[in-house]
């Protein structure tokens, strides 16, 4: 196209401004309304005295009592742990389901519905069948060590502080198992089939054939599941808040179950300080995230 | 004449407006928000009160929402912030948000002489009083009295069993597969700690008991670390059941009524309004023999005959509320001794409300109130629980600690004082 010709067209196109605001504008309210706005203002309560009728300015002190602030470091420690840990066990039985499946064991189909169905459930439903699981006088777990003579195992498994946190986070994997599974059936369906049938014609051994060829190439799959896994289990609450609410002696509180508890509980309407937690722990998450983007980016696009 | 018709027509519905707008601003309708949605003797008996009202104030509606507690508390936050809340709603005392946050109507032009002068207490905040207190309540020891007959295990005249005779139960029970106490902390932040807080009551009295509580007095003083060993010496040898920390309170109320049964049961005296619906709904058996007795004497208690008495469900008004005398006039519909003996009969928990339990009809009632007579024959009174008194860190590590942790044996007496003094 001659050159004059385009700039006489660019000429001619006019925005269609009233066409975008019209499209942007109901998903932009909506944004600054549900998301920017509380968002901004979380930020704002934090350096308040958020009182109602009246707010009144304390600087930085929210914050200085949040260093000190033991059950927040508590509440951190836990927190961590489960999103550290869950994702790691998530992924791989996942992982070793989804190969099953895809190897067509016996009852695959059954087996698919039976993996994933955990995960159509509420954390409320699961925090209750969980209970009753854990319940020490006739919980299936504790009638189970019974039965095999392991009697002396048996315990309230959500009332010690040493296997409480332990018996949650294995609730929120059993949960998760199913879905990450399904996601990575896809990923290995979508697998090209030449290049397994390369491997096999190499005599490469079924083990090795997963250890060189069918993880690296799911491998953008696995981390995107590790990370969603993560950032979920950073925001853990409805279980924690059904189960046991933070006890046994904070083993299981999580930084949103003390914010609420700040925000909700406390005998106290200030809503700056638990503020001050939530704007924190989004920096943290934010900044983790970022993290874990960053290490697993992948530099080289693998081809085949 | 169509004209003329349509005429008339037109006439008669604007007078019919009028009117109607007219006796709508005649009427002024009190919103109110109350807890026991679901509890229904007191629902009932709450019905009951605002129907005789409205009928005997034609011009006054009561526009009554039920909630469950946790739903209401959340609901009342978030409409006392954004100035909606209701005329008139259910509270407890231990909200002392509400009151320094200016929320609620000083109520001192209701008929206080119709209330119990302790019960108004619970309520007095800088000098004023602030709420209705409808539910009062006791902490009992409530026994199975063929299980302890079972035992061979006697009860004193006084109902009080001594330190070594209460082991000594403790023991029997457990020899036989029978757990001595049915608790359970797992829904509620003060029924694991009435096993603590009665005992330290008696231990210290009710002066220094309530100096510990505002923080006066060190959790390392020795009494108190004396009164935890022997907790703990109680604990160990399989006081609670080993659910304890998961427990909720329903299920805590079959443990010792029904299934598995348990010897003895620490909870509040509206234990009646669970245990005393059918059984289809969660009551105890119509055969089950309930006794009463004393919290036992603690080892070198000063004030054995001390005890807790707590107010709970109370309502209070909105100080925004723009019908403030027909709130008044309203609340004080609750306040006269007819009301409250209707409460007892219905309810069968104590209340606030000066009232006459002898002159209640009601067989069950009148022997259950006569029990409870028996066991606070001669009391002292802490009004209070901890939890009621206490705020913030103390409130939060009172609750982790002697609620759960500590009845549990999941943390030592040492640990236990250090991180009360601490938070202190």
């Amino acid at each position: 196209m001659p050159a004059f010709r385009a700039k006489e067209l660019k000429g001619d196109v006019r925005q269609p401004w009233g066409t975008i605001v019209a499209f942007l504008l109901p998903a932009l309210t909506f944004y600054v309304a549900l998301t920017a706005y509380p968002a901004i203002r979380t930020l704002w309560n934090s350096f308040h005295r958020v009182l109602p009728r009246r707010e009144e300015f304390v600087g930085i002190a929210n914050y200085s009592e949040l260093i000190k602030d033991e059950i927040f470091w508590k509440a951190v420690s836990n927190t961590v742990t489960w999103a550290c840990i869950s994702p790691v066990i998530e992924v791989t039985v996942a992982l070793l389901l989804a190969l099953a499946l895809y190897a067509k064991v016996p009852g695959a189909r059954f087996f698919r519905v039976a993996w994933f169905t955990p995960v159509l459930m509420s954390y409320i439903v699961v925090g209750i069948l969980w209970m009753w699981i854990y319940n020490y006088d006739w919980g299936p777990l504790n009638t189970l060590l019974r039965a095999i003579g392991l009697g002396a195992l048996a315990q309230p498994w959500l009332g010690s502080p040493d296997t409480a946190l332990g018996a949650l986070i294995l609730v929120t994997s059993w949960m998760w198992v199913g879905f990450n599974m399904v996601v990575l059936l896809a990923a290995l369906h979508s697998l090209p089939k030449d290049v397994i049938e390369a491997a096999e014609l190499d005599n490469c051994g079924w083990s090795a054939k997963l250890v060189f060829v069918i993880i690296p190439l799911i491998r953008a799959t696995l981390l995107n599941l590790v990370v969603l896994s993560f950032i979920g289990k950073m925001k853990i609450f409805d279980l924690v808040w059904i189960t046991t609410k933070g006890n046994p002696l904070w083993s299981t509180e999580t930084v949103s179950t003390y914010v609420y508890k700040r925000a909700f509980e406390w005998t106290t309407f200030d809503l700056g300080y638990p503020s001050t937690i939530a704007t924190v722990w989004f920096v943290i998450v934010l900044a983790t995230v970022l993290l874990l983007t960053w290490l697993f980016r992948t530099r080289e696009k693998l081809e085949y | 004449m169509r004209s003329k018709l349509l005429s008339v027509l037109a006439g008669a519905a604007l007078a019919w407006n009028a009117l109607a707008a007219q006796a709508a601003a005649q009427t002024k309708e009190i919103t109110f928000w109350s807890h026991w949605a679901a509890e229904m003797p007191k629902r009932t008996f709450v019905e009951k009160v605002i129907a005789d009202f409205e009928a005997k104030n034609p011009d006054i509606k009561i526009k009554a929402t039920w909630y469950e507690k946790t739903a209401l508390y959340a609901a009342l936050k978030t409409a006392l912030r954004a100035g909606q809340a209701p005329d008139v709603f259910y509270a407890e005392p231990d909200q002392v948000e509400y009151m320094d946050s200016g929320f609620l109507l000083d109520l001192s032009e209701l008929n206080w002489a119709a209330v119990e002068p302790w019960a108004k207490e619970a309520w007095m905040y800088k000098g004023k009083p602030y709420g209705l207190p409808l539910e009062a309540w006791t902490v009992e020891l409530y026994y199975n009295k063929k299980m302890l007959d079972e035992l061979g295990v006697k009860l004193p005249d006084n109902l009080q069993l001594s330190p070594d005779a209460f082991l000594d139960m403790v023991k029997k029970a457990k020899a036989k597969g029978i757990t001595p106490m049915s608790l359970g902390a797992g829904d509620r932040p003060f029924t694991g700690a009435h096993l603590v807080h009665e005992a330290l009551l008696k231990k210290l009295g009710v002066e220094d008991y309530s100096k510990l509580l505002a923080g006066k007095l060190a959790w390392t003083d020795p009494r108190v670390v004396e009164t935890l060993t022997w907790i703990r010496s109680l604990t160990d040898a399989g006081l609670l059941p080993a659910t304890f920390t998961t427990m909720k309170l329903a299920e805590a109320h079959i443990y010792f009524h029904t299934n598995p049964g348990a010897l003895t049961f620490l909870n509040g005296s509206w234990y009646t309004s669970r245990a005393f619906n059918p059984v289809d709904k969660g009551g105890q058996p119509e055969d089950f023999q309930l006794g009463i007795m004393q919290f036992p004497s603690v080892p070198g208690a000063v004030c054995n005959e001390c005890r807790t008495i707590a107010v709970g469900g109370s309502y209070v008004a909105n100080a925004e509320t723009e019908h403030k005398a027909e709130v008044i006039k309203f609340l004080n519909s609750f306040l006269s001794p007819e009301v409250g003996n209707e409460w007892l009969e219905n309810v069968k928990v104590q209340t606030g409300i000066k009232s006459d339990p002898s002159k209640m009809n009601d067989k069950q009632a009148s022997e259950y109130f006569a029990m409870i007579a028996k066991t606070n024959a001669g009391a002292k009174y802490h009004f209070g629980l901890p939890i009621q008194v206490m705020t913030g860190k103390p409130k939060e590590v009172f609750t982790q600690v002697f609620n759960n942790a500590f009845p549990a044996g999941n943390i030592s007496v040492e640990d236990a004082v250090k991180q009360m003094d601490a938070a202190n």
